[in-house]
């Protein structure tokens, strides 16, 4: 329930004993004794016009809650290999029976991982759970757009099963080719598939990230934010000594009489790199000459 | 008065005006230049303060203390050895970012640092600002900001470290949050060298055991700890042990997403972004800068080549026209003091193989070297000191990169030319700009094929002689042999020894600078001057004294009889094939000591004296008994044959290897044998005589 409150609180809906049981598909009756109990273990406090808001203890303990939630479903699949489908009810049960100190434990055992096996980010400890520009498949209408699958409710089950049969996994790449009827023609690795309207709805994504490109490539003029070092050893570190790090801007300056190598500016300094070596830097376009 | 002994390092990137600090703090003159990687010996100097002894130590110049470079490691073991108390930092405050890569990691080692924010005209002058105390406050440890080439800020720079000597001021370096996972791991692994006994620095190993730093993990690997460990009494630790955490370290680097050195470097980076938010000020918008304007000519896709060789060639005509009258004068200066050196010696009596010696060989010889060397030498070099300070040179290499990549090399190689045309001694030296092994050794080792200004202004009296009016031509035909030798020899050294090994050209292209007038001369002469003597008495002087001899013992003998006239008859046979004469060989290894004097030197072997000390004599007989192709042939030998003696010394100094020296040799006689024998035998199927 308090994970309920969370995320309708985080996603800017009003707060009230309503929406509450609404959301948690209970009955409409029920809404005063939920919110009553919410308040009496002081994670909500309401005020005269009966619009709630979670106390700093209560946002602390459902963020607590997600991460533990996260982490089973992690663990539950990492280690005993339970199907994706199956999880989300196990994890529910789990969650609640998790001190803060067993999630750190059970956190460390996993190696620190970043998502779960929806694709929903894992918030570390006390952090807020971050807020991506995520939108549901069905709401994108556009053609030709390109998007990132971020994660699939984990409710209903079988539809779950079903979309990931069909490929629509958390971090795959889709295209939304036409949207006819109800039915949306999705592309994905090349084939095409169908997906009815209201499983969309089920099915959050981003737009997919730029392709990174590498960094030789560009025309000049260009200003681009490098995302990844290739390569190892003596010369990765020499690249990220001279300043090319993931999350630099690197402008593209100049290009010697002869085409190569290309000067660019990095971190305040200018930088003469051969095409070689610049290969191994991959980069996301921000501005191209 | 006793006086309290400090020892500093200074440590500092590549270009920050590291150099420049210490040389304004001791008064010691230390070569600097607006190239990166100049300093790479150990450089050492003395200031007072207060009561206060301070002893400097110019580290190398890196980027990073990452143990990836010869450089990267003698910078990072001197300070882990603990010699110096505190160490400075240069910073070049125009690239601050950059820079403060270098400074984070510096914190980590050692808490006594001292940031020497330098360059600070050039931020004022963008219209920028730096709020000192708040970077002070960011980093933790005192930061003074400086002027080197003005002296501004360095008696606040005493101040600051004698004041953290005397523990007046304390630091407290800022430590770096690695991110949550990172961190855990770093804690999990200072648990465990806690464990093992290891104290001191065990934020740092665990830092680098992370960063997967190839010699840390073999200092594990090996048991050899000692070095990075503060107590002296380390426990004794089972190797195994040892090796138990390397295996854990490697297992939690698998964990760290996408790579743990990627991601260590990327929050380094991320706290100097940050520390340069707070601290750096834009007052006035930026505006397109000279460097922005002067490379858009100079990197120009065709005007380019024409900027280049124009100023190579303008600096070659200014050393040759302007050396003409000093040296004469110097010439006319040693032959009076080797007039007033005979009478003095002759009122005291003294033997004749002692005024011979004395006055004959030693004086009129070294005297003929510095005459002849001196002023071409001081003029080339504060031309190229010019050129390098306000930034052109690095320019050169990056135009040049893509011609020297074709023969395996890379543009770093073109500055090492550019110097050998002054001297090759210099040009060996300067090698070290190139931080790439493979490609330093090869240019170290090719480097003699490039025509110095001795053998060049000595080459061209003869030229002159023979050519007339044709002598600018079969000067550029020398020009072109040599570059072409060197370009042949670089390709196939690379070939032949170094076919696997990745070559690559990173370099940093400094803004350009207004020249500072006073260091480029002083520089140069101090350099040049000293430079020049020292050999002048260390080399050639004991050579001229040995070649006296061999020309005047036994005495009173006929020529033939004479060491030189034995070495004349030995090595005819050898010359044939080359159109060379004994009396030719026998002269060139006269002027192994320093190829300027090969004039003189064929007057003594063609028995015409028997000193160094006249040109005029031979000069009519060689145009008399010499053909055309002779003189081109024995030019073409001379030019190439063998490095002078400094020249072989400095490539020992440099390669510290015995094959490298030989090679080195070897490649020059060949060079020289091959292209003289086709000279000679290609002109005389051409008809010549």
């Amino acid at each position: 329930m308090l994970k309920i409150a969370y995320a309708l609180q985080e996603s800017g809906y009003a707060l009230n004993g309503k929406e509450l049981v609404r959301s948690a598909g209970l009955p409409q009756s029920l809404s005063r004794e939920v919110a009553g109990v919410l308040i009496a273990f002081k994670w909500v406090e309401e005020n005269a016009q009966g619009v709630m808001r979670l106390t700093k203890a209560g946002e602390a303990r459902a963020r607590e809650l997600i991460r533990a939630h996260r982490l089973w479903e992690r663990y539950l699949v990492d280690r005993k290999g339970m199907p994706l489908e199956g999880i989300h009810a196990e994890a529910d049960r789990r969650e609640h029976e998790m001190t803060p100190q067993e999630t750190k434990s059970l956190d460390i055992e996993l190696g620190y991982p970043a998502w779960d096996p929806h694709g929903h980010v894992i918030p570390a400890h006390g952090r807020r759970v971050p807020s991506l520009e995520t939108r549901r498949l069905s709401e994108v209408g556009i053609r030709g757009s390109r998007l990132r699958i971020l994660f699939l409710d984990d409710e209903p089950a079988p539809l779950l099963a079903q979309l990931i049969t069909m490929g629509l996994k958390p971090g795959v790449e889709i295209e939304i080719i036409n949207r006819e009827f109800d039915i949306l023609q999705l592309k994905l690795d090349k084939k095409v598939i169908p997906l009815a309207i209201s499983a969309a709805n089920h099915v959050s994504v981003i737009p997919a990230p730029a392709l990174a490109v590498q960094l030789d490539e560009l025309p000049m003029g260009s200003r681009v934010r490098v995302v990844e070092i290739e390569g190892s050893g003596k010369h990765q570190r020499r690249m990220l000594d001279m300043g090319f790090v993931p999350g630099s801007e690197v402008t593209v300056i100049r290009k010697a009489p002869l085409g190569d190598p290309i000067e660019y500016r990095v971190k305040g300094t200018a930088v003469a790199l051969r095409q070689k070596d610049a290969r191994s830097i991959l980069v996301e376009e921000l501005e191209i000459g | 008065m006793d006086r309290k002994r400090l020892v500093v390092g200074m440590a500092g990137n590549p270009n920050t005006g590291k150099s420049a600090i210490f040389n304004a703090l001791t008064g010691r003159r230390q070569h600097v230049g607006n190239w990166p990687g100049k300093t790479i010996e150990r450089a050492e100097g003395v200031f007072f303060h207060g009561s206060w002894e301070v002893h400097l130590v110019d580290l190398p110049g890196t980027y990073s203390l990452a143990a990836q470079s010869p450089e990267e490691i003698i910078a990072r073991d001197y300070i882990i050895s603990e010699e110096p108390s505190i160490v400075v930092n240069v910073v070049d405050a125009t690239s601050l970012e950059r820079n403060l890569n270098l400074t984070l990691q510096l914190l980590e080692l050692t808490d006594k640092v001292v940031v020497a924010l330098n360059i600070m005209d050039e931020v004022r002058r963008q219209g920028c600002e730096i709020d000192v105390e708040a970077l002070e406050a960011v980093l933790g440890v005192p930061v003074v900001s400086t002027v080197a080439t003005e002296g501004e800020g360095l008696p606040q720079l005493k101040t600051a470290l004698v004041e953290v000597a005397e523990g007046y001021r304390q630091t407290s370096p800022t430590s770096i949050d690695y991110g949550l996972t990172v961190e855990g791991y770093i804690k999990s692994l200072e648990e465990d060298l806690a464990k093992l006994g290891i104290i001191g620095r065990s934020r740092w190993i665990a830092v680098r055991l992370l960063e997967d730093d190839p010699e840390v993990i073999e200092g594990f690997k090996s048991g050899k700890l000692s070095a990075w460990t503060l107590s002296k009494d380390t426990p004794f630790i089972y190797p195994e042990s040892l090796q138990v955490l390397v295996r854990k370290a490697a297992r939690l680097r698998e964990a760290i997403h996408p790579n743990a050195r990627v991601e260590i470097v990327r929050r380094r980076y991320e706290f100097a972004h940050n520390a340069v938010k707070q601290t750096f000020r834009r007052k006035q918008p930026a505006e397109q800068s000279l460097t922005e304007r002067v490379d858009r000519i100079i990197t120009h896709r065709f005007w380019s080549w024409p900027i280049m060789l124009a100023i190579l060639v303008l600096v070659l005509w200014i050393t040759i026209q302007g050396a003409n009258l000093p040296s004469e004068m110097l010439g006319t200066a040693f032959a009076w003091l080797a007039e007033r050196m005979r009478e003095f010696l002759g009122y005291l009596n003294a033997p004749w193989w002692v005024i011979g010696s004395l006055v004959d060989g030693l004086i009129f010889g070294t005297g003929t070297v510095i005459a002849v060397m001196l002023p071409p030498m001081l003029i080339f070099f504060t031309a190229f000191s010019l050129l390098e300070d306000i930034g052109f040179i690095p320019r050169v290499a990056f135009n040049m990169d893509r011609l020297m990549r074709a023969v395996g090399s890379q543009g770093k190689q073109t500055m090492v030319v550019m110097m050998s045309f002054g001297c090759n001694v210099t040009g060996v030296f300067s090698c070290r700009i190139i931080e790439n092994a493979k490609d330093r050794i090869v240019a170290i080792i090719t480097s003699p094929l490039v025509l110095c200004n001795g053998r060049f202004g000595a080459g061209l009296a003869l030229v002159i002689l023979f050519f007339g009016d044709r002598a600018l031509s079969v000067t550029l035909i020398y020009l072109a042999i040599s570059v072409g030798a060197m370009l042949f020899a670089t390709w196939v050294l690379n070939r032949l020894f170094f076919r696997r090994e990745p070559g690559g050209f990173v370099m940093e292209l400094p803004p350009y600078r207004k020249p500072k007038w006073g260091q480029i001369i002083r520089r140069s002469l101090v350099h040049q001057v000293g430079h020049t003597m020292g050999r002048a008495v260390m080399i050639a002087a004991p050579a001229m004294l040995i070649i006296w001899f061999l020309g005047n013992l036994p005495p009173d003998s006929s020529f033939e009889q004479t060491a030189v006239g034995h070495m004349v008859n030995m090595l005819t046979p050898l010359g044939r094939p080359f159109g060379l004469t004994g009396e030719m060989l026998t002269a060139l290894v006269f002027t192994l000591p320093a190829k300027e004097i090969v004039v003189s030197s064929l007057a003594m072997t063609y028995g015409l004296q028997t000193t160094l000390a006249d040109s005029q004599t031979i000069l009519a007989h060689l145009a008399r008994t010499w053909t055309p192709l002779v003189a081109f042939s024995f030019l073409t030998f001379y030019m190439f044959y063998l490095p002078c003696l400094v020249t072989a010394w400095a490539i020992w100094k440099e390669t510290r290897s015995l094959k490298w020296l030989l090679m080195s040799l070897l490649v020059s006689m060949t060079m020289a044998s091959v292209i003289t024998f086709i000279v000679y035998q290609g002109g005389r199927l051409l008809g010549f005589s």
